[in-house]
């Protein structure tokens, strides 16, 4: 016979599972912390006024993009990130890739690297980090404007992502220069003048200038897609090969950073795409967006890659190829097929 | 293959913590050069501020993405395993009285949303603000404002499950008639340029009022056993001190750039003062009435964090910049003994059509105030015992027709003049042949000043007269309210009462012996 630990608790049976507009939504049952914190966040109805710096348009209006969503709610992260879960991923991120920069920094890893891996990573690389705040601010933009939270809240981790990346690589480069800012200054020049850098710097800031907070993130990602494999993936392998290990440490975080992005973007073109009213206006922006986007990432990613050939011979020019061709199949697997132009 | 170390450099100097911030934060911007700066930039100029060196921002504080993301990921850790704790052990039974969620209905029905909203708008200048230092503070205000939506939501997620009143609060915020208070302060910080919102969120709510509009709630949670809300109040409090310093840093940053960016800022100050003000109308009614242990009087809340701290501390060093305190200052100082005592009596007569209940103040809280206001309140107390002669002979009352409200604070035209604190104030201003009236000359300025932007306000008794709010009779609009039985009108005997004199019977005390 065995004996039970009893602990009596008062029973309460609740009134309600959850608030009103998740019952309406998805049954009687309990919702998650994710749901509670972001379904319906955001106001629909009954804007008070105008904005003074555009009356066009409401406070909060799907009509800041093409790309819409008959119900932007159908669209959920499959990361089911709200803030506590968001920066307690982020936080394992940056200790792990501390814990990686003190490594490299313990064992003079960066002063180890290769004359022309050192190179490739102050000209090519470190320059980068510019992009990356670019890239928070298209993605602060769909933060503003985007339509319904489920959406807007992935752009706005995205948003913080992207300066963390930045950071991140701004750490490496001070780590790089020996605990001073001066690799950091010396990216800032090549990114404002080198030939190689200013075709991407281009398209950087005419995709901030985009102002359909929709199709700025479609460019940005296009764009992301096919440089992250170029240097976090390519040249990730070409710098084991290469006798540059110090590099793979590196970049290994933002390729693994990017798999995440891709989670919940993905999901979110396959809802544009499959969405039951707008589905075929959005297929059609979409196709010629991502056809453009792609012919303007390989135009403006094709000197970058000649230099990084320059540098270390590693086959970038083939793998850019390889990479748009990839970037190719993966929007045609997700329904969005382009013509090869 | 790998080289061997060079011999060790030179020993470089390393960076100090403010060059390193630096070079992680602001470094990273650069003038474009492949479109026009006024394209990147397409908002910072037609509010007339002019900005000459968006260097000279000086960052209010260091915090890089690495470090946000452990100190934050650290207190959710500990804020979450409060309310799991709180929810599993059934803590809702040891607040003083259910009557206290009255305040908690009120702050997520009218409160969470407009975190929410700052959320969304900072994402806006992290942006468009064409300086790096205020964008990076921007971004991570942005994320701490759905941090707080996010927390408040699911810190009383668990109420919800329990009481009334919590169950629709985003639908009634954008509807209901007393939430359209603070949904139109916002819209109108939102609908602003990015400047003035800086002035009106970044510093009026987040410094100048965020004692009187915040902070009573979570005192109120501390006094009242709600160990939830408080334990959140806590884990907002780093967030907000970054918060009050990105305020102090914007208005500085404003005032030194141009000397004509200060009779803007001004006027600015002078709105958002009298703006937040009218919004803390909510927070007085909600500290002297609705808080079965009370934590201070909204005199007393006044006195020390607007008189004392702003008007004795913060003016005095804004008049260095040629700042003069908020226009109507003095209208709120002289309202200070009766603010709290007519929002209360409006909100105790249309209590029937809100999401929460009202009560006649026992005796013991009309003794309290009455300490607290020997001046004002004999005056009050006589209404309430005349009320309460009503409620005795079965005759509560509530309000059957609909107020006129204020065309720019949208409250009920129920507050007097400030220095005849016994004549209702009624002031109008015909505008291309319309009329619009006001519960006070801060608003009616307001109004002058905007006539274009606040004649569209959405103004609920209008919309329900125009057929807009889902019928013509109260029970219509209670449904396009998403109202639920139980939800408003009198406390004592309501569904959340009954509950909690039954659950408490129920508890078994067995243990406590006789007596």
């Amino acid at each position: 016979m065995t004996v039970q630990f009893e602990l009596r608790t008062q029973v309460i049976e609740p009134q309600r599972k959850t608030f009103q507009h998740l019952v309406d939504r998805y049954g009687d049952r309990p919702a998650s912390r994710y749901e509670e914190g972001t379904i319906d966040l955001q106001a629909t109805a009954n804007y008070h006024f105008r904005p003074l710096w555009g009356p066009e348009l409401d406070i909060y209006s799907p009509d800041y993009s093409l790309l819409k969503l008959a119900d932007p709610y159908s669209y959920v992260d499959p990361r089911g990130f709200y803030y506590a879960p968001y920066v307690t991923s982020r936080a394992d991120l940056h200790e792990s890739f501390a814990a990686t920069l003190g490594y490299l920094e313990k064992r003079g890893l960066f002063d180890r690297l290769p004359e022309a891996w050192r190179a490739l990573f102050a000209e090519v690389v470190l320059p980068v980090r510019h992009y990356e705040a670019a890239a928070q601010m298209v993605s602060s933009h769909a933060a503003r404007f985007g339509w319904g939270t489920t959406i807007t809240q992935c752009a706005a981790y995205a948003a913080f992502d992207r300066i963390g990346n930045a950071q991140l690589l701004s750490r490496a480069g001070i780590s790089f220069g020996g605990g001073t800012a001066d690799s950091l200054a010396d990216a800032k020049v090549r990114w404002l003048e080198d030939d190689a850098l200013q075709p991407l710097r281009r398209l950087t800031e005419e995709t901030l200038v985009e102002r359909d907070w929709g199709l700025g993130m479609v460019r940005l990602d296009v764009t992301d897609q096919v440089l992250y494999q170029l240097l976090y993936t390519h040249l990730d392998d070409a710098a084991i090969t290469g006798g540059a290990g110090s590099y793979s440490l590196v970049s290994q975080h933002l390729s693994g950073w990017f798999a995440d992005q891709r989670r919940w973007f993905d999901a979110l073109y396959k809802a544009w795409v499959a969405d039951p009213e707008h589905g075929a206006d959005n297929l059609a922006t979409l196709r010629r967006t991502v056809a453009d986007a792609l012919a303007a990432a390989d135009t403006a990613l094709r000197p970058l890659a000649a230099k990084a050939d320059e540098l270390v011979g590693a086959g970038c020019a083939a793998a850019l190829d390889q990479a748009v061709a990839a970037t190719r199949t993966h929007f045609a697997d997700l329904g969005i097929t382009t013509e090869e132009s | 293959m790998t080289l061997t170390p060079d011999k060790p450099k030179a020993k470089a100097r390393k960076l100090s913590m403010k060059e390193r911030y630096s070079a992680l934060t602001r470094d990273l911007d650069w003038d474009p050069s492949y479109v026009p700066a006024d394209e990147m930039f397409p908002y910072t100029t037609f509010e007339g501020i002019k900005i000459h060196d968006w260097s000279k921002w000086e960052d209010p504080f260091r915090l890089t993405v690495d470090a946000y993301t452990k100190y934050q990921a650290e207190k959710d850790r500990r804020l979450y395993a409060v309310l799991d704790g709180f929810a599993q052990s059934q803590g809702h039974l040891s607040l003083t009285d259910a009557s206290y969620l009255n305040a908690m209905k009120l702050f997520l029905q009218g409160v969470s949303p407009l975190e929410y909203q700052a959320h969304r708008n900072f994402a806006y200048l992290s942006r468009h603000l064409n300086g790096p230092g205020p964008r990076f503070a921007s971004l991570c205000q942005s994320l701490d404002e759905i941090r707080h939506a996010q927390t408040e939501i699911h810190t009383l997620s668990n109420y919800n499950k329990y009481y009334s009143g919590f169950h629709s609060y985003l639908h009634m915020h954008d509807r209901v008639w007393y939430l359209s208070v603070p949904k139109s302060f916002f819209d109108d910080a939102l609908s602003a340029g990015p400047f003035e919102f800086l002035i009106a969120i970044g510093f009026s709510f987040e410094y100048l009022l965020t004692n009187l509009l915040f902070v009573p709630f979570m005192s109120g949670a501390s006094f009242n056993g709600d160990l939830p809300t408080m334990t959140f109040g806590f884990s907002a409090q780093s967030d907000e001190s970054r918060h009050m310093t990105l305020g102090l840093e914007a208005i500085k940053f404003l005032l030194e750039q141009d000397p004509d960016n200060v009779p803007i800022v001004q006027h600015w100050i002078d709105k958002w003062f009298w703006r937040g003000y009218r919004v803390t109308a909510l927070v007085a009614q909600m500290l002297d009435y609705m808080l079965p242990r009370k934590v201070m009087s909204w005199k007393e809340a006044f006195e020390l964090y607007f008189e004392q701290q702003m008007l004795g501390g913060l003016f005095q060093d804004l008049a260095y910049y040629g700042i003069k305190p908020p226009r109507d200052v003095g209208k709120a100082i002289q309202e200070k003994e009766h603010l709290s005592h007519q929002a209360y009596w409006i909100l105790y007569q249309f209590s029937h059509a809100a999401a929460f209940t009202t009560s006649v103040p026992s005796d013991e809280t009309l003794d309290w105030l009455e300490e607290q206001y020997p001046d004002t309140f004999p005056t009050y107390r006589a209404l309430w015992d005349k009320e309460k002669k009503n409620v005795a002979n079965g005759g509560r009352h509530f309000v059957r027709g609909l107020p006129q409200l204020c065309q720019v604070c949208q409250i009920p035209m129920g507050f007097t003049e400030a220095d005849s604190p016994f004549t209702i104030c009624q002031r109008s201003v015909v505008f291309e042949g319309e009329r619009y009236n006001f519960c006070s000359d801060g608003c009616q300025n307001i109004f002058e000043h905007e006539p274009v932007k606040f004649r569209q306000a959405w103004l609920p008794v209008h919309q329900i007269y125009q057929g807009n709010c889902g019928g013509a009779d109260l029970g219509d609009v209670m449904q396009w309210y998403g109202m639920q039985p139980g939800d408003g009108g009198e406390y004592l005997g309501s569904p959340d009462h009954q509950n909690w004199l039954r659950w408490h019977a129920q508890a078994d005390h067995s243990e406590l012996g006789e007596d």
